[in-house]
């Protein structure tokens, strides 16, 4: 076997609710990896979106220690953390999150701005990661004129567009009609066949049969981890 | 970076049109007010360098006013290092007026011009001579004001106050000659032979103050300290001391017109502040997710301060065209009346366009902070 990708160890996280400690996450350890699809799954207060957000570099751990590529993130700088999050982690969210001022293609393009692409290339990515999407002819519209799915197609677009060491969803089919849902968790698929890392967070279990495995949590911890 | 900061403050137009509409309107006083005060600045600037060689020697002020004989004048010559002196009687044109700004008569020994006019020249006519008695020479402005050409008619008014009434008089003088714009009081000055003015006026051999010009080889400011002592109750300024009067009149003069414009353009610094918070609060969820994908938070100060910079310039380059178009039809309106009131020299203009996107960043500063330093968790957790 490879490398893991991502190695989650001893994470922690516990949350003062008053004077009430709350632990969202107690003790996670795992790892991926590379070119996995996997889901967590899991009801609303089982800490897999915390769990999200540890790996996203969104929050940080109480205690505990997430690897990717070998790189111990929650030990990162303040300042490195930006850096960390536009070349190892794309996010793909359940709401699209698009800047609605954007068009799709500028919506790509932004990413690779912060990662200082020079303009020739981040038009090549942009279009080639939009046509891969089937949005070829969709790049000139404002989110608003795009379909759900298509938003998250463009967003998918986004998270690939920095070649990210693993891509995390967050309810990525939650704002979407089955049909398309199915389209997009084929389109993950197809992405992790093509050796990406894709992690999903979800409710639907539906979603979650269709990835290789499947780790479920409840209070903070792992139920199961299925593959 | 740059195609994006134009994007977002284009989104609200009314809105960002009424923030830069805030900062011309204060940029705009800035360049009227400022631009007086640099008119009245030069103006004294011009004016102290063509008197810069002399001495004026004033009457000491007792309680009875101001009077000064002539003869002093030849006390003051006979005096080691004085070239030369001589008197000279000023009086306002309008003898209504208070003096302040307005044109004036000047007496002045006709063989003395030379010596008065220093390098200034005549755009028409000649100078004074010896024996001319109601003839002038005007400035500039005069000559534009009522309309003049050496060789006109201009009619002059004195008064005289006798037993509670006031006569007036009014006499016809010649104009022989006009002299060039020197952007100095001689634009404003009829200039008429010293007798005639004493005369014409009524004050018997008195003048308003006497000038004296020293040897090359002496310090003014010496030879000022000696005629104060030598010749009885007058008092001096020398070059040096008349410069600092005039300035420091001058700074007060500048620091009220000055804090009033600047005051304007604060509360347009205030108006964008007011925009930028509200945009940047808008825009939550915006900022969280540009930091989520990896923006720096330079990236992110860089765009909202760049946002506020951009309203403040172009908030300042309305203000000086509006500034500089109002400038110049009131110059023009005052010019036919014989007042010039504005000057908009570059330094005022690079000060404007530095103050307003000064303006502008300071007031992006503390909302581009906010935008910076908002947790992507939180913004994005923001439905």
């Amino acid at each position: 076997m490879d490398e893991p990708v991502l190695r989650v160890r001893n994470l922690t996280k516990t949350y003062m609710q008053g004077k009430i400690p709350v632990h969202a996450l107690n003790d996670v350890s795992f790892d991926v990896e590379k070119g996995e699809f996997m889901s967590i799954v899991g009801p609303s207060g089982s800490g897999k979106s915390t769990l999200l957000s540890m790996i996203g570099l969104l929050d940080k751990p109480t205690s505990g220690s997430v690897f990717i590529d070998d790189k111990e993130i929650t030990k990162a700088k303040e300042s490195e953390v930006p850096k960390l999050r536009r070349e190892k982690i794309g996010f793909v969210f359940q709401h699209f999150n698009l800047i609605p001022t954007l068009t799709a293609f500028e919506n790509v393009d932004v990413a690779m701005r912060f990662a200082r692409v020079p303009k020739n290339e981040r038009k090549q990515r942009a279009v080639e990661l939009l046509t891969q999407m089937g949005l070829a002819d969709r790049m000139k519209h404002k989110p608003s004129e795009l379909s759900g799915g298509e938003q998250q197609r463009t967003a998918i677009a986004r998270a690939l567009s920095n070649h990210p060491a693993i891509i995390l969803a967050d309810e990525p089919t939650g704002e979407v009609d089955t049909k398309t849902r199915d389209m997009i968790v084929n389109l993950l698929r197809k992405l992790s066949e093509e050796g990406h890392t894709i992690l999903v967070v979800t409710h639907d279990t539906a979603v979650a049969q269709q990835t290789g495995r499947i780790i479920t949590m409840r209070d903070g911890m792992i139920e199961s981890d299925k593959t | 970076m740059f195609d994006l900061i134009l994007r977002n403050i284009t989104q609200r137009k009314l809105r960002t049109g009424l923030s830069i509409f805030g900062i011309a309107l204060g940029i705009f006083a800035v360049i009227v007010m400022g631009g007086m005060s640099e008119h009245f600045n030069m103006t004294f600037e011009r004016s102290i360098s063509l008197t810069a060689d002399k001495i004026r020697v004033l009457p000491e002020v007792g309680l009875f006013g101001a009077s000064l004989n002539e003869s002093k004048a030849s006390e003051v010559k006979r005096i080691p290092g004085v070239s030369d002196a001589y008197g000279m009687l000023q009086s306002p044109l309008d003898p209504e007026s208070l003096g302040f700004g307005g044109d004036m008569v000047i007496g002045v020994p006709p063989e003395k011009m030379v010596s008065v006019l220093k390098d200034t020249k005549l755009t028409e006519g000649r100078s004074l001579v010896a024996g001319d008695n109601y003839r002038a020479v005007i400035g500039s402005s005069v000559a534009r004001e009522f309309n003049l050409r050496a060789g006109d008619e201009m009619e002059i008014k004195s008064k005289k106050l006798e037993r509670a009434r006031s006569i007036t008089n009014i006499r016809n003088f010649t104009v022989v000659g006009v002299m060039e714009y020197t952007g100095s009081f001689f634009d404003g000055g009829i200039i008429i032979p010293l007798d005639t003015a004493q005369k014409f006026y009524n004050r018997g051999n008195t003048v308003s103050f006497i000038l004296a010009v020293p040897d090359p080889e002496t310090d003014p400011e010496e030879l000022a300290r000696r005629i104060e002592l030598n010749v009885e109750k007058v008092k001096t300024f020398s070059p040096a001391e008349l410069k600092t009067q005039i300035e420091q009149s001058l700074i007060i003069f500048t620091l009220i017109t000055l804090s009033a414009a600047v005051l304007a353009a604060i509360i347009g610094g205030l108006s964008v502040m007011n925009t930028m918070l509200m945009s940047v609060s808008e825009r939550t969820k915006e900022f969280g997710l540009l930091k989520a994908l990896g923006a720096d938070t330079r990236d992110i100060l860089f765009m909202t301060m760049g946002e506020a910079a951009l309203m403040g310039l172009l908030g300042g380059i309305l203000g000086i065209i509006g500034g500089g178009a109002v400038v110049y039809l009131l110059n023009d309106y005052l010019a036919a009346r014989g007042t010039v009131l504005f000057t908009i020299t570059p330094r005022l203009i690079v000060i404007s366009m530095v103050f307003s996107m000064g303006l502008g960043i300071i007031s992006g500063t503390y909302p581009a902070y906010r935008a910076a330093k908002m947790s992507p968790m939180e913004a994005l957790r923001y439905e």
